[in-house]
């Protein structure tokens, strides 16, 4: 039993975390890339901006501060600097349900970017400042993992943290292998590997062979990479149907949802999905990821009072 | 008076008048003669680190922006001596015991008001006071579950009451938090003086409001903060936190057939408790403020069913009013039958005319309050005013005697405190945390509050004050070396 809403903010705290720290490795990745060819760099950027926003052609041509943009620019909504203040205001509000350990780990993380050496540190090493914002979030993550209860809160931070991830790499898949989207040379392959931070257990997984369609398998039904989005599904499916455990109203919404999406990933074949045509699989996928999110706020948060008054 | 004042120096915590250490400060200044001033300055710095990086911070709402400070926390403690604090103890006690007495009594047969010890229209007619609280049961009549009493130290060394504080009294996580600074500063010290544990306070705040429900099975215990935005968030969230308790807002809270119920995750949850910390007028807009959005609406018609307690009860307002202030001493002659161990300062009220006009033939020798104003706002500091602002002032209270009273200026005692990495003195004032349900208990520790500013005699957080640690000793006269 918790409060609907803390509830509602540990589960945007898991959001909002989650999308920063995507966010922030999109930039770091497309600020590498500019190292490589031109066109490799500008379809990596391109990539990049229209997986988290709009790929305007300015912005594809200044990747350095479309990077800094969405690393620090507090009036873009999706920036690395609004996910994490916003994340941070959630936690101030729950603050009573979070360990200390956890809440310093986003606090610091949120003051350091939101100071005023934070653009200094930006220009000085682009790229070393993202890969420590990462690592920090990692921490966070961490620190929730090893302090916190793993009862109902933790379950909705995760929640969230999941379904989040679940949705943003299935809109980069839709970015790369999505309709009319032109076939991708090895280097720009890579990058998207990178982007969801697959690369190395990619490799284990399929040697150096990098190609589309073994790529858009592993990142769509592999079962142990933790961002694929058959384990996002697993994973949201396992806390959904404890969360409903504790629930003592029927409500056989979000946790149907999630278990019906988790079966059709589970027992899904690459054959048939390209037959198919990848993008129709993804787009049933996200629509399946929003209907869950709204049946959790219809089943935890925003349910009807009427319905759950005292006799 | 105010000329006395001027004459005597201030009482010094640490020295004597002849300069030499008192014994309760002896270890601490030794600690001190041994450390470098560089080593203490960074033990300042790793501490306002450690509290920004905690969250520990209050907010400051300023007219272009809003931000978050960590209250300035000064390294250097306050110690009082046991048999000192005895006395502090049984003062607050007392006290307290008298104004729970005289609030169930002014919202129940009014006898005091009857016999004339207070004039009538003096309490009834007090902003504060709360007509809807008439006949209404109060367990253990515990009106006041937390107090939080202004102390301050005149310059014979005895201590006074300045004000009362029985509203919704804040600060305790700033007594908490400074003790962990202190601990950290000076372990060794510390640990030989024999310094009393206040970390059980969070604890015996719970038992304290379980106390006002004990035909309930494990009641339902809840912080209700008015959210975010309030500057004492942190602590609310903090005291729930450490009483493991859910910290609600008024949004979280619905009223169905007179009984409170939280919106958690798994339906609606009854509530049997509420620790609120959001102003009388903002608890229910039904009854109250029909503005408040912090509130949530019949809550008061459940307090008065009695299927739900609230802590403070709503009204105690009327027995920390300026003006009833005045009256305290014969509050506790009347229903103690006993002199109070720690006096009042004298105190003019306007509204009686022959002290309405020594106070303003005297405004440059006096402290001129509001009476319904609190924080250090609304108050006239004659000696330090101009001759303008004191013309100012005589208008305001010419024009509406009834709100306003005079006090001499008190000297504040003057105690060590480490700033800009030297230590100097400053005047600070003294808040102990009080808590009455089935008893009265007063944790031994409290918030010294410090006025950074040299000469300064305004403490309040509000107004660029401090604060620092207090140790209270469990032997007189120990000198650990």
């Amino acid at each position: 039993m918790m409060l609907a809403r803390v509830a509602d903010s540990l589960y945007w705290i898991g959001r909002y975390v989650e999308r920063a720290e995507h966010v922030a490795r999109l930039s770091d990745v497309m600020l590498t890339a500019t190292l490589d060819r031109a066109e490799t760099a500008a379809q990596v950027a391109r990539i990049a901006l229209s997986a988290v926003g709009e790929a305007t052609p300015d912005r594809v041509a200044n990747p350095f501060e479309s990077a800094r943009g969405l690393a620090l620019d507090r009036l873009e909504g999706n920036s690395v600097v609004t996910s994490l203040a916003r994340a941070r205001e959630n936690a101030r509000q729950v603050r009573d349900q979070i360990t200390s350990e956890t809440w310093e780990r986003l606090n610091l993380v949120h003051l350091r970017l939101s100071g005023a050496t934070a653009s200094k540190s930006f220009n000085d090493g682009s790229s070393a400042f993202l890969h420590d914002i990462i690592a920090d979030l990692h921490l966070f993550k961490g620190a929730a993992d090893a302090t916190m209860s793993h009862g109902e809160g933790w379950r909705f931070l995760l929640l969230g943290a999941h379904l989040e991830r679940a949705q943003l790499i299935g809109r980069l898949l839709e970015v790369c292998f999505g309709r009319g989207v032109e076939q991708l040379d090895h280097p720009t392959l890579t990058a998207v590997l990178r982007m969801s931070c697959a690369l190395e257990p990619y490799l284990r997984a399929y040697t150096a062979d990098v190609r589309a369609r073994p790529i858009l398998e592993f990142l769509l039904l592999n079962a142990e990479f933790p961002r694929s989005i058959r384990f996002c599904t697993d994973e949201i499916e396992a806390h959904l149907s404890m969360l409903s455990r504790h629930a003592e109203a029927v409500h056989v919404g979000p946790e149907r949802l999630a278990g019906r999406l988790k079966a059709r990933l589970q027992y899904a074949d690459m054959g048939e999905i390209e037959r198919d045509g990848s993008h129709a699989f993804l787009e049933g996928v996200l629509a399946e990821c929003g209907e869950i999110h709204r049946g959790v706020y219809d089943a935890f948060v925003a349910y009807p009072l009427e319905m759950r008054l005292p006799a | 008076m105010a000329q006395a004042a001027a004459a005597n120096p201030p009482y010094d915590e640490m020295h004597a008048p002849d300069g030499s250490v008192r014994p309760h400060f002896a270890a601490l200044a030794r600690r001190l003669a041994a450390l470098d001033p560089g080593e203490l300055d960074e033990r300042q710095r790793t501490l306002e680190r450690f509290f920004l990086l905690q969250g520990i911070t209050f907010t400051v709402y300023g007219a272009e922006s809003t931000t978050e400070r960590i209250i300035p926390t000064d390294l250097l403690p306050r110690i009082i001596p046991a048999d000192e604090w005895a006395k502090i103890e049984s003062g607050l006690i007392q006290r307290l015991q008298a104004l729970n007495l005289f609030l169930a009594d002014i919202y129940g047969e009014r006898m005091i008001l009857k016999d004339g010890v207070v004039p009538r229209e003096l309490v009834l007619g007090a902003p504060s006071y709360r007509r809807e609280m008439q006949g209404l049961y109060v367990p253990h009549q515990a009106y006041a579950n937390v107090c939080g009493s202004d102390l301050i130290r005149q310059e014979d060394g005895a201590y006074a009451v300045l004000e009362d504080n029985l509203r919704v009294p804040s600060g305790v996580s700033y007594m908490l938090a400074n003790r962990e600074a202190s601990k950290r500063t000076f372990p060794g010290t510390f640990r030989l003086a024999g310094v009393r544990q206040i970390d059980r306070y969070p604890d015996l705040l719970l038992s304290t409001l379980r106390s006002m429900v004990e035909w309930r099975p494990n009641p339902q215990v809840v912080v209700l903060t008015p959210g975010v935005y309030n500057s004492a968030y942190y602590e609310h969230a903090y005291l729930a936190r450490l009483m493991g308790v859910p910290l609600v807002e008024g949004r979280d809270l619905v009223v169905h057939d007179n009984m409170v119920y939280m919106r958690t995750t798994t339906g609606l949850r009854r509530i049997d408790v509420i620790y609120r910390r959001v102003d009388d007028d903002f608890v229910d807009p039904l009854t109250f403020r029909r503005d408040s959005s912090l509130g949530v609406p019949g809550l008061f018609n459940a307090y008065r069913a009695g299927t739900v307690v609230m802590c403070n009860a709503p009204g105690t307002g009327v027995a920390d009013d300026k003006a009833v202030y005045a009256y305290v001493p014969e509050i506790i002659r009347y229903y103690l039958g006993e002199e109070p161990i720690l006096p009042n300062i004298e105190t003019f009220l306007c509204r009686e005319p022959s002290e309405l006009s020594h106070v303003l033939a005297n405004l440059d020798k006096l402290v001129v309050k509001a009476v319904g104003a609190s924080g250090g706002y609304g108050m006239l500091i004659g000696p330090h005013a101009t001759t303008a602002q004191r013309e100012e002032f005589a208008e305001a209270i010419k024009a509406d005697p009834a709100n306003y009273i005079a006090q001499p200026t008190i000297q504040l005692s003057t105690a060590p405190c480490l700033i800009d990495g030297e230590v100097d003195t400053r005047h600070v004032d003294l808040r102990p945390f009080i808590l009455s349900g089935e008893k009265i208990t007063v944790t031994p520790g409290a918030l010294t509050r410090v006025a950074l500013r040299k000469g300064s005699l305004v403490v309040n957080s509000s107004q660029g004050g401090g604060s620092k640690d207090t140790w209270v000793l469990a032997e007189t006269g120990a000198d650990p070396s």
